[in-house]
């Protein structure tokens, strides 16, 4: 039974996949689509393969930013929180323009950025971090936030230090909520970059997919964003990763 | 004739002020001698201010007024932390950390209390030997019953060796068949552990069954308005007990007192 569970899981959602594509490739060839308004996925993934060698670099350079923007955004976000939520006047003080810099698109930002930065690693990198880190801070607000009193009572009752507290109660305890922002904002930081990469120098996935369109080189133009996809699905991979280690008694 | 090992002296709680018309006067007035090895059972109505008042034994509140003895030594109107460890507390909804194993949430305690060494790793198997679990100790709470849970509870508030063991409500969350089942568990294990007990209840049956004094609580703000002592032996609290003479005296005699304060 749990074995044909799991087969299901994974049998379902590629048999969905080779459907879709399928259908897509039926409709290019059935209706003669010309392939700069739609290409054929049979040449994108092709595309993908033999051309690897020209979007490798770029390939690496947006994993590199995505990467290393997320990973700095996890401990300012963390910190961040862990500061906001243990003394009730920062609170206070700093709740209101987290959500600011929430809801704010940051992307908005962008042409000041460049004009600051340039248009180097360093500024997209600083995008990045900007438009992530908020949603990891939030997420954690309110985990930390929503640790049941019952459990600092449990801790006091030991005589608990304020660090043993946080470390072996309250981080634990908001475990479940911090990665839900962690997956927020591994989707905040691929988008981010991407569209930094649209607006800013000549490397990454995001520059080569406004090139190739411009260039009616829309085969590649697709490959770029099945790339785009894959660093995704890396990003997501590793989130899951960590869940089913961090938070592994939950279910 | 035994010694005295914790006392409270004129104890009271509030909260608000009265400049804020807020202020609410929880315990008035609340002293008590404990001696080693006695088992307390306070028991009131709900609201009465008993939990408040465990929690300031528990160390997780302090008193407004008043003041308390440990072994003979003033500590004042709060438990100081160092002496937290004289202390166990089991809390009236099992209170267990659900990301840690049933002996994962007895080592958490040992832990924070910086406890180490294979005797205290033994120590957790023991306890939870004592409670029934010792099958159980690699289960996380959620596969665990409520009854299970509170069991686990226990054993936690006494891992770590306290002197005293304060159990609040330990048996409100549970039905009554695994309650009445678990208020034998815990004579038992008092009859083992030879521990110091106080415990809060609203149930006459289980506060007769287990006490050997029994302080009734009035309503808010709570004073002791009786102290009972249950002079039934050891020997003849079982499940029999229902059919003993003298806990049908007593029980009609608490039962008229809390009819009284209602």
């Amino acid at each position: 039974m749990n074995m044909k569970k799991k087969v299901t899981s994974i049998v379902a959602p590629v048999v969905t996949f080779l459907l879709i594509f399928a259908i897509w490739e039926f409709a290019c060839w059935f209706y003669k689509i010309d392939a700069w308004f739609l290409p054929k996925p049979s040449e994108i993934f092709r595309s993908m393969i033999v051309d690897f060698g020209e979007y490798w670099p770029h390939l690496l350079v947006t994993l590199q930013c995505v990467l290393t923007g997320f990973l700095i955004a996890i401990p300012v976000g963390l910190l961040l929180a862990t500061l906001i939520t243990s003394f009730p006047l920062l609170n206070a003080a700093m709740s209101p323009y987290i959500t600011f810099l929430v809801t704010t698109p940051l992307v908005s930002l962008i042409p000041l950025l460049m004009l600051m930065m340039g248009y180097g690693m360093n500024m997209r990198i600083t995008t990045v971090v900007i438009q992530s880190f908020a949603v990891i801070n939030m997420n954690a607000c309110t985990g930390f936030n929503n640790v049941p009193t019952l459990r600092r009572e449990l801790m006091q009752s030991m005589g608990a230090s304020r660090l043993q507290t946080y470390r072996m109660m309250i981080l634990p305890s908001a475990a479940t909520d911090i990665i839900t922002g962690l997956r927020l904002a591994a989707i905040f930081a691929t988008t981010t970059c991407i569209s930094v990469e649209y607006n800013a120098g000549n490397t990454g996935l995001g520059s080569q997919i406004i090139k190739y369109s411009q260039y009616l080189q829309t085969t590649k133009s697709f490959a770029c964003i099945f790339y785009v996809t894959v660093i995704g699905l890396i990003m997501y991979g590793l989130i899951t990763l960590l869940q089913k280690k961090i938070v592994s008694w939950e279910e | 004739m035994q010694n005295k090992v914790f006392s409270v002296k004129n104890i009271a709680k509030s909260f608000g002020s009265e400049k804020e018309h807020n202020y609410i006067e929880v315990i008035r007035d609340i002293s008590m001698d404990i001696d080693e090895k006695e088992f307390i059972v306070i028991l009131g109505n709900s609201g009465c201010g008993k939990s408040t008042f465990l929690k300031i034994l528990g160390g997780i509140d302090s008193a407004t007024k008043g003041s308390m003895e440990l072994y003979g030594k003033n500590i004042g109107r709060q438990i100081p932390r160092n002496a937290l460890k004289h202390f166990g507390f089991v809390f009236q909804s099992n209170n267990l950390l659900p990301w840690r194993t049933a002996e994962g949430n007895l080592r958490f305690n040992l832990n924070t209390m910086k406890l180490k060494g294979p005797e205290w790793e033994k120590r957790i198997d023991e306890m939870l030997d004592i409670v029934g679990l010792l099958d159980y100790k690699k289960v996380y709470p959620h596969e665990l019953s409520g009854g299970m849970k509170q069991r686990v509870g226990i054993a936690r508030a006494l891992v770590h060796d306290p002197d005293i063991l304060i159990l609040d409500q330990p048996l409100g969350a549970l039905d009554a068949i695994t309650r009445k089942m678990l208020s034998y568990e815990i004579l038992n294990i008092w009859k083992k552990t030879q521990k110091t007990i106080i415990m809060v209840t609203n149930n006459v049956d289980e506060a007769i069954l287990l006490a050997n004094r029994i302080f009734v609580f009035s309503n808010k703000p709570a004073v002791i308005t009786h102290e009972i002592r249950v002079d039934i032996p050891v020997e003849q609290r079982n499940h029999e007990i229902a059919n003993n003479q003298r806990f049908n005296e007593l029980r009609e005699q608490i039962n008229e007192i809390v009819r009284a304060t209602l």
